[in-house]
Order: structure tokens, then C-alpha cells, then sequence
């Protein structure tokens, strides 16, 4: 928990549009840092991400980190599905 | 009429069996029975024994009495006129069926009195006299509900362009424990300078929404600094002047097919009143 330390900055106000792009700017970050690191559960990574997910947790309040965390999870999941669907469907069309 | 027909059956009867006693015993004694009761004019005829060729002639010419035909007349009138009658009335049936599609129109919207962004008061009567675009959220939402309000926000500003302000926008929270009046006004000021952003206490939020089909899970007892989000239905809906369910929009639709669709009904409501709202 070192970033509060580090900034000043108090709680996200959702109201706030400013506000609210910081936050998905950061998870933005954040995830695009996951997926190099061939994580998709945010958490999993170790210590891959630190830099970004700190900012991540001070630009987001802890509902909205854990509701974007559990839809990456779910987004990719389906993607998976799709993705399988389409393989299927094309070694369907070749056989 | 009804003298008319079982005497023309005598008739075909009788013709069919040539001249066998009975068929002219059927013949005669069908004949005037059912043509005395048509008129009494002809009555003395049941007394006389077989009538004549001359006889069942004039039986047969006394079928037009002018009181037959007066009758026939009328009946015919009359039906021609309920016929008619019947025909107009499903004519106009279908011609407000098409009209007012008010047969399969969900029931949704009803009687609610939320407050403003500036503390006033509203109710479902401040809808009338405008379409509305109305958009159940909660400020604290991560991202659909900031989508969704940016959305309207766009098409009403692309409907103002070409039909001045005749499209109202408004945000009702479901969230009252931490939707205050003020947290409602900052946020509401970030989207359209128009938009209308409605709260109020608990019960006031939820006989509301169910008025109008929407789902939302905040707890009763949620605190104001309480972190949690609400789940609740996404689409915005979209009222004529009368304050009536036009449409729904979920997340898929588009401004385009927004300003589309009010286009289509505010063209289809200047043809009939005249009027853009």
C-alpha cells in the first residue's frame, strides 16, 4: 500500500468525467501490462505489473477495480468460447 | 319474404312431377296457406273447393301486394344499411388499430415525484408536453452508465439541431443512499446542459422503478460511504409527450439508430397533431 504515500491525491470522485478517464486510463495500462505477461486474472501476475497496478488501485475505487477485474476474467473466457466455436467451424469446413 | 320462399319450392316440386294429382294437390293447398298470411285479401280463397289455373294466378299475383313490397323494400333497406354500417364500424376498428398502436404497448411508466438537481420537485406530469429519453443509473457506476448517458446526451443534441428542444433527457439514480441531491447536480452537469437528474429516499426510488420495469439491487440499508456498485437494468427508455412507453435502447443501439427512431416517431406525431411535441 506505498502509493498513498506517493500521492496526494484523494479518492477518486466517480462523478467526475475527469475522474472516471483517469481510472480507465490506468486499468488500460494495467491490463495491456497483464497481457504481456501472458496473465489473464488479474493478480496472477506477481510482481510483473507493480508500477502499473498501484496507479490502478489509486485511480479506481475498490468496487470498480474488482467489477473491470471479474469482466477481464469474463471477457476472456467468451473470447476462449468464440474462438473455439471458430476453430471448430473452419475444421468442420476443411474436413 | 318468407311467404315467398316455400311457395317457390311448391313450385320446383310440382314441375319436377309433372301433373301427378298429388303435386297439384300440394300446389294448391301450399299456395294460398302461405300466401293468406302474407295479406287478407286473399283469405276467401281457402274456402273454395280446388282452386282454378285462374285462381292459383291470382294467388300468385297477390304475392305483390304493395304491402309486400313494401316489406321486401324495407328489409332490403335495412340490411343494406346494417351491412353498411357493420363495414364502417370495421373500418374505423382497423383504422385505430393502425392508428394507436396502444394494443401491445408494455405498460411501463406511471405516477412518481422525485427531486431535481436543484432541489425541485418532479413528476411524471413535468413529462408531458416533451418525448423524454430517461435512463435509470447510479453515479457511482464504473462505465456503462456514463456510456449510456453520453449517448443520449449526443442524440439529443443531434435532435435539437433539427427540432429544437422538444427532446427532454433525464437520469433517475437508484441509488438514493448515496445519490444526494448535490453528488446528482455534479454529475448530471458533465453530460447534457439539459439533463434533468432525479433522486430521492429509498421507497420514492423504488416505487419508481417499479413503475417502470426496472431492476436495481442497492441494499435498503447502504450507507452513503459505503463502496458498491449497483446492478440494475441498462436501457434507456423513450416516452412520447403524453409521458407514454414509446421504446427501449439497450447498450447495442446506436445514436444513429436513436436519433432514427425519435425522428420516425416525431414525424409520424407532426402528421397526426401538427405539432413536433
Amino acid at each position: 500500500m506505498g502509493w498513498f504515500g506517493s500521492s496526494e491525491k484523494s479518492a477518486p470522485d466517480a462523478a467526475s468525467r475527469q475522474d472516471r478517464q483517469r481510472c480507465w486510463d490506468s486499468r488500460d495500462v494495467y491490463f495491456t501490462c497483464l497481457d504481456a505477461a501472458n496473465v489473464i486474472k488479474p493478480g496472477d501476475e506477481g510482481k510483473a505489473c507493480d508500477t502499473s497496478k498501484a496507479e490502478y488501485e489509486r485511480d479506481c475505487a475498490r468496487s470498480w477495480i474488482e467489477y473491470f477485474n471479474k469482466r477481464r476474467v469474463l471477457a476472456e473466457q467468451q473470447q476462449g468460447v468464440l474462438t473455439q466455436a471458430k476453430n471448430q467451424i473452419n475444421a468442420a469446413k476443411n474436413s | 319474404m318468407l311467404a315467398f320462399a316455400p311457395r317457390l319450392a311448391a313450385r320446383c316440386k310440382a314441375t319436377r312431377r309433372s301433373n301427378t294429382p298429388i303435386a297439384r294437390l300440394a300446389q294448391t293447398s301450399v299456395v294460398p296457406r302461405h300466401a293468406s298470411r302474407g295479406f287478407s285479401s286473399s283469405a276467401p280463397a281457402r274456402n273454395q273447393p280446388l282452386p282454378d289455373a285462374s285462381g292459383r294466378d291470382k294467388a300468385a299475383v297477390g304475392v305483390f301486394t304493395p304491402k309486400a313490397a313494401a316489406l321486401f323494400v324495407a328489409t332490403g333497406v335495412g340490411l343494406f344499411f346494417y351491412f353498411r354500417y357493420e363495414k364502417q364500424k370495421l373500418i374505423e376498428r382497423r383504422q385505430k388499430e393502425l392508428e394507436d398502436k396502444q394494443v401491445g404497448r408494455p405498460n411501463v411508466g406511471g405516477p412518481f415525484t422525485l427531486t431535481t438537481q436543484d432541489g425541485k420537485t418532479f413528476t411524471e406530469k413535468d413529462l408531458l408536453g416533451k418525448w423524454s429519453l430517461i435512463y435509470f443509473g447510479f453515479t457511482n457506476c464504473p462505465d456503462i452508465c456514463p456510456e449510456e448517458l453520453d449517448k443520449m446526451s449526443a442524440a439529443v443534441d443531434t435532435l435539437d439541431k433539427e427540432y429544437g428542444p422538444v427532446v427532454q433527457p433525464i437520469f433517475i439514480s437508484v441509488d438514493p443512499a448515496r445519490d444526494s441531491v448535490a453528488q446528482v447536480k455534479r454529475y448530471a452537469s458533465e453530460f447534457h446542459s439539459r439533463l434533468v437528474g432525479l433522486t430521492g429516499d429509498y421507497d420514492t426510488v423504488k416505487k419508481t422503478c417499479k413503475a417502470y420495469r426496472v431492476y436495481f439491487s442497492t441494499p435498503p440499508d447502504a450507507k452513503p460511504t459505503d463502496d458498491y456498485l449497483v446492478d440494475h437494468s441498462i436501457f434507456f427508455y423513450f416516452m412520447d409527450p403524453n409521458g407514454r412507453f414509446v421504446d427501449a435502447f439497450g447498450k447495442a443501439t446506436t445514436v444513429e439508430e436513436v436519433v432514427a427512431r425519435v425522428q420516425k416517431e416525431i414525424g409520424v406525431w407532426h402528421g397526426r397533431t401538427g405539432k413536433t411535441a
